[in-house]
């Protein structure tokens, strides 16, 4: 993603070994790459989602299809792990963010940025965060157009970001690197009045392009009964 | 409402404004909204503030001590900025919906507005109370739109006088900030972290440039029994500490964010939390409304959900209802219940208060 021209020609001049090898050169020789690696880390129940066990820099990710339950705690989680190791953090165009379920699946309020109301600014603003943040988590508070949605998804890969959309009901028009959606999502802990909501289990898939291709299917507790993310067996698959 | 009487008068970007500045910063540490009204006044909205701190009374005191560190100054509470600017002179707090009362015995020349003053004057009208006895089609038809306006203030019915606020003051304290806010290109600012705090601050100032400077903000959590109470945003600035207090939260009425705090719905937390909460419908299976009774119970069994006139939802499990008596020590209490809803889109908590429901949060 980062080789230049004269090395292109070079990997294909020789063996397939020598892209990793250049790779991980020009990784190492970047000025920004020396202080900044290109994963980020995400919880242990959801590196199994991610092609890399981690979140890749400069990539887009979306979370959640119109009227998906709990794609606004998914895309918290993904940011979690980072967000404790000390990334700083956006979210952008969610205007009623619950503060204890964020902290409580793990993400550091002190380094989370909330652009609750952006308006009509929200793709301005948006870029103006992916400049600095390493991970933005964007619910568009308008359908985007193509050409704004590609100009994010070129400054995350640009400025080494990691892109969260959360489309809800405005869409994303862009293919993300990878698709994360909520297939299935039910709540323990009440019964008839009884009880109450103690835990959801949800079954996530992630699908996307190249190394994400085949789609991965994921059960979790998200939340579990304290607020964190915990992987759920599955009694019907015993393969997973 | 914060008078400072020794910072009425404007100075050009002088000692009065930075001490203002300094009172607002003050101020702030109890409630994020605060405004900057004109030089030496400036306003926050009480309810929230005193609900959390215990009563108005509590409230005025935190604010007055701690505006008082910087400057002296006088604190009052009424609805609507006229009359809160002359509460705050007398140091009073005007419970809610007596504002009228407040008002009517003090003298029409209170109002500012010399012509109407004299007028009423020859026409045996001295107080504001008099004034606003007058019906209403009188006063516009010999006084006009504007004296028109000055009535319903007098009557406590409408804010403010139009020449009260000075919106110029707020553009002066932004001078003043920037001033004094080299630090974000400052390394380390943050006690030893890193470069990506730098950058993450340069970022977010040209995000506050486009969206103004509440268009950023950050969460801090605090006790509180609902989910609204348990979180606070405050306009996000390069001064921020990652996680460290406001030197007022520490005077938590019950001892901080980990204490007990009887009636809280028990976790997981919901990760929507509606800052007005939204109107939602509930009803039984033959499409009667579901009440909370007298003690605390469901008229019926909630059948099915209906938000903010949507289309309704059957509901599928139900959890409650768990009362929620706030400020069971002031005249202002606030009686409630609460109830969690699943249906097949979503979790929710509802909040029955006023006569109805709400959707105060959902666990999206």
């Amino acid at each position: 993603m980062f080789v230049s021209a004269p090395e292109r020609r070079l990997v294909r001049d020789h063996d397939p070994a020598a892209l990793a090898v250049l790779a991980e050169l020009a990784e190492r020789t970047r000025p920004v790459a020396a202080s900044r690696t290109r994963l980020l880390p995400v919880l242990p129940a959801l590196a199994g989602l991610l092609p890399d066990g981690a979140l890749r820099r400069g990539t887009t990710v979306t979370v959640g299809r119109p009227g998906d339950d709990g794609a606004l705690s998914l895309a918290l989680s993904l940011v979690s792990a980072a967000s404790a190791a000390g990334s700083w953090c956006a979210l952008v165009g969610h205007p009623a963010l619950g503060a204890v379920a964020a902290a409580d699946l793990g993400v550091d309020l002190g380094r989370l940025a909330l652009l609750p109301r952006p308006g009509v600014a929200w793709a301005e603003a948006t870029a103006a965060v992916l400049e600095g943040v390493d991970l933005v988590v964007l619910c568009p508070p308008f359908a985007p157009r193509p050409a704004m949605a590609r100009r994010l998804v070129a400054r995350a890969r640009e400025r080494r970001a990691v892109l969260i959309v959360v489309p809800g009901r405005a869409g994303w028009p862009e293919p993300p690197d990878l698709q994360l959606s909520v297939d299935a999502a039910t709540w323990e802990g009440l019964d008839a009045g009884e009880g109450h909501l103690r835990r959801r289990r949800m079954t996530v898939t992630a699908a996307g392009r190249r190394s994400a291709a085949r789609p991965v299917h994921h059960h979790l507790w998200l939340p579990g009964s304290d607020g964190t993310v915990a992987p759920a067996d599955d009694p019907l698959d015993p393969a997973a | 409402m914060v008078r400072c009487p020794d910072l009425l008068d404007e100075d050009e970007g002088g000692v009065a404004l930075r001490t203002f500045a300094e009172v607002i910063a003050a101020v702030e540490a109890y409630c994020p909204w605060v405004t900057a009204v004109r030089p030496g006044i400036c306003s926050l909205p009480a309810r929230g503030p005193a609900r959390y701190f215990g009563g108005e009374g509590s409230l005025v005191e935190l604010v007055q001590e701690a505006a008082s560190e910087v400057t002296p100054a006088e604190v009052g509470v009424a609805d609507g900025l006229f009359a809160a600017v002359l509460a705050a002179r007398r140091g009073l707090i005007v419970p809610p919906d007596r504002t009228p009362e407040f008002l009517a015995p003090l003298p029409v020349s209170i109002l500012g507005l010399d012509e109407l003053a004299g007028l009423l004057d020859r026409l045996g009208i001295r107080t504001l109370g008099g004034f606003a006895a007058l019906p209403d089609p009188h006063v516009l038809g010999r006084f006009g739109a504007d004296g028109a306006h000055a009535h319903r203030v007098a009557g406590g019915r409408s804010g403010e006088p139009a020449d009260l606020r000075q919106p110029r003051i707020t553009r002066l304290l932004a001078g003043e900030e920037t001033d004094d806010s080299p630090v974000v290109t400052e390394p380390g600012f943050w006690g030893g972290a890193s470069d990506a705090d730098a950058r993450a601050a340069r970022c977010l100032v040209a995000a506050q440039e486009l969206l103004g400077p509440d268009g950023v903000v950050t969460a801090r959590l605090q006790g509180g029994r609902g989910p609204a109470e348990r979180a606070r945003f405050v306009t996000w600035t390069t001064g921020d500490p990652p996680r460290g207090a406001v030197p007022g939260v520490v005077r938590l009425p019950a001892g901080g964010s980990g204490a007990p705090w009887p009636g809280q719905i028990p976790p997981p937390a919901p990760s929507v939390v509606h800052p007005d909460p939204v109107r939602a419908d509930l009803a039984d299976a033959r499409g009667e409304p579901v009440r909370v009774s007298g003690r605390g119970l469901l008229t019926a069994t909630p059948d099915r959900l209906s938000i903010e006139g949507g289309p309704w939802e059957p509901v599928s499990e139900w959890g409650g209802p768990w009362p929620s008596d706030e400020r069971w020590w002031s005249r202002s209490r606030r009686r409630g219940a609460r109830l969690q809803a699943v249906t097949a889109r979503a979790a929710h908590l509802l909040l029955a208060e006023r006569g109805r429901w709400w959707v105060e949060a959902t666990y999206g």
